[in-house]
């Protein structure tokens, strides 16, 4: 699975820093659900969520999910001038989509698996966030 | 342990059941037969997107107002999905109450929707519909029935595609692509089945040539592209005018054929004359300009020119389109002399 979860040579700025945690929290997500409902399902909520929310936040459209996995390569080009409080909210609404999708369609069930591994990123995120 | 075993199994054999499965219904069927064994549940359904179809498998003690209940639900999930909002009054379902619960456990009356699990149905990431498990029970699915599901979607999802793609190789196997009509390959075939039910019940059978004049000035003039678009308009025209029961094939080029099971003299050559008229007072749009056109019909029926072949029985109505032609185009003609016919 394509992580693109790299370093930046130059040093890590801000959005990098959120960006990474975002990336890591979704490939958690991939990594729990996709094993709950499969790739191509999962995929397919992931692109949903992302055309949904592309109007609102357009660097989430760089964001290719396939059956293989989620790709951040593009993104992370896209994201260089974008605030980090920008991006924290972006995810944060995408993370929010996809919960509203998996309690529509399997009620508690997915996100009684998701809840204790995403809550805390989420939370850590807010604290980065308000350091800044 | 030996209970995960035993759940693989039966998930196997599910999987193998839809997989054997070659149309929807089948498919909804063998999962439905099967899925009592891995799931406790009241209703399973199938929300087909093409023709809003809703196939439900169900406890045969669930109250109608349950029904209604997982209807509506497996809608709104769909809409959710990002597909149109589906009026609900639309959907046609397709019941089938099976026994799956011991009596003592019979649902109430006035039960009413608790829990569900639906997952989307998806062909090369398009969703064509959702699968659903419902109870009348609060919290009655688990991660593994989610897995399970999951699992059993991907197949149906499989069979499916594999449908589509059949009925699609079929559609290029039986229709002319320009005009739709069956094709010659189909005519044959179909002739073959009318023609000995026919002969050997002596019913009447009647076969129509019909053959547009003088088109090729009409692709001359006006081109190829406008030529295909006149064959399309006569190919429906022709659709429209006769009966349910009878066929209409391409027979090539310009020419057409109809099979008019049943059929006597006097009624095709009602119908003939119509498609004469029906052409004949059609202005056809061709580039810019209106165009008026005709066609040539011949009819041979089976037994009053007594055919022994269906190979006889187009010859013979071949050689009354060319009885029309030769009198001036434009009409209808009847096979009329046998001794044309070589046997």
């Amino acid at each position: 699975m394509p992580s693109g979860v790299k370093g930046d040579k130059g040093g890590k700025w801000s959005s990098d820093l959120v960006l990474d945690l975002y990336s890591n929290l979704l490939i958690e997500i991939w990594e729990v659900v996709s094993a709950l409902i499969g790739e191509a399902i999962l995929a397919l909520l992931f692109n949903l969520s992302v055309q949904t929310l592309g109007e609102k936040y357009p660097f989430l459209i760089s964001l290719k999910v396939s059956e293989e996995g989620i790709s951040f390569e593009e993104m992370r080009e896209d994201c260089r001038n974008i605030a980090p409080i920008e991006i924290h909210r972006g995810f944060q609404s995408l993370i929010n989509h996809l919960s509203h999708l998996f309690s529509a369609l399997a009620e508690g069930v997915i996100n009684k698996e998701l809840f204790p591994k995403v809550f805390p990123k989420v939370r850590e995120a807010e604290r980065i966030i308000s350091q800044k | 342990m030996r209970l995960i075993f035993k759940n693989l199994n039966v998930l196997r054999s599910t999987l193998n059941a839809i997989s054997m499965s070659f149309e929807l219904k089948e498919i909804v069927e063998s999962a439905g037969t099967n899925l009592p064994n891995l799931f406790d549940f009241s209703a399973f359904g199938v929300l087909w997107k093409e023709g809003l179809l809703l196939y439900l498998y169900q406890e045969e003690s669930c109250p109608p107002s349950f029904t209604q209940e997982v209807v509506k639900n497996m809608a709104r999930v769909f809409s959710i999905l990002g597909e149109e909002a589906i009026n609900v009054n639309r959907v046609t379902v397709q019941v089938e109450k099976r026994k799956l619960r011991p009596k003592h456990m019979m649902i109430d009356p006035k039960a009413t929707l608790k829990s569900h699990l639906t997952l989307p149905l998806t062909i090369e990431e398009k969703i064509i519909g959702c699968i659903s498990l419902n109870s009348d029970q609060p919290n009655a699915f688990d991660a593994q029935d989610l897995q399970f599901l999951s699992v059993i979607g991907y197949q149906m999802a499989a069979s499916l595609k594999h449908f589509q793609r059949f009925s699609s190789i079929k559609n290029i196997a039986i229709y002319d692509t320009l005009t739709n009509l069956y094709n010659r390959r189909y005519f044959e075939e179909r002739l073959e089945v009318e023609a000995q039910k026919s002969f050997f019940s002596d019913t009447s059978l009647s076969l129509v040539m019909v053959d547009i004049d003088h088109f090729k000035r009409v692709n001359d003039t006006f081109g190829h592209t406008e030529g295909d678009r006149v064959l399309c308009e006569i190919a429906s025209l022709l659709k429209t005018s006769v009966r349910k029961k009878d066929t209409v094939a391409r027979y090539g080029g310009e020419e057409f054929i109809l099979i008019l099971p049943e059929a006597g003299l006097e009624e095709s050559s009602m119908i003939s004359e119509r498609i004469r008229r029906l052409v004949e007072n059609t202005p056809f749009e061709v580039g810019q300009a209106q165009i008026n056109l005709t066609v040539s019909l011949g009819i041979s029926n089976f037994p009053s020119h007594q055919a022994r072949t269906k190979e006889e029985l187009i010859k013979m109505a071949d050689l009354a389109l060319y009885d029309a032609k030769r009198g001036g185009r434009n009409r209808v003609s009847i096979f009329m002399n046998p001794k044309e016919v070589e046997r």
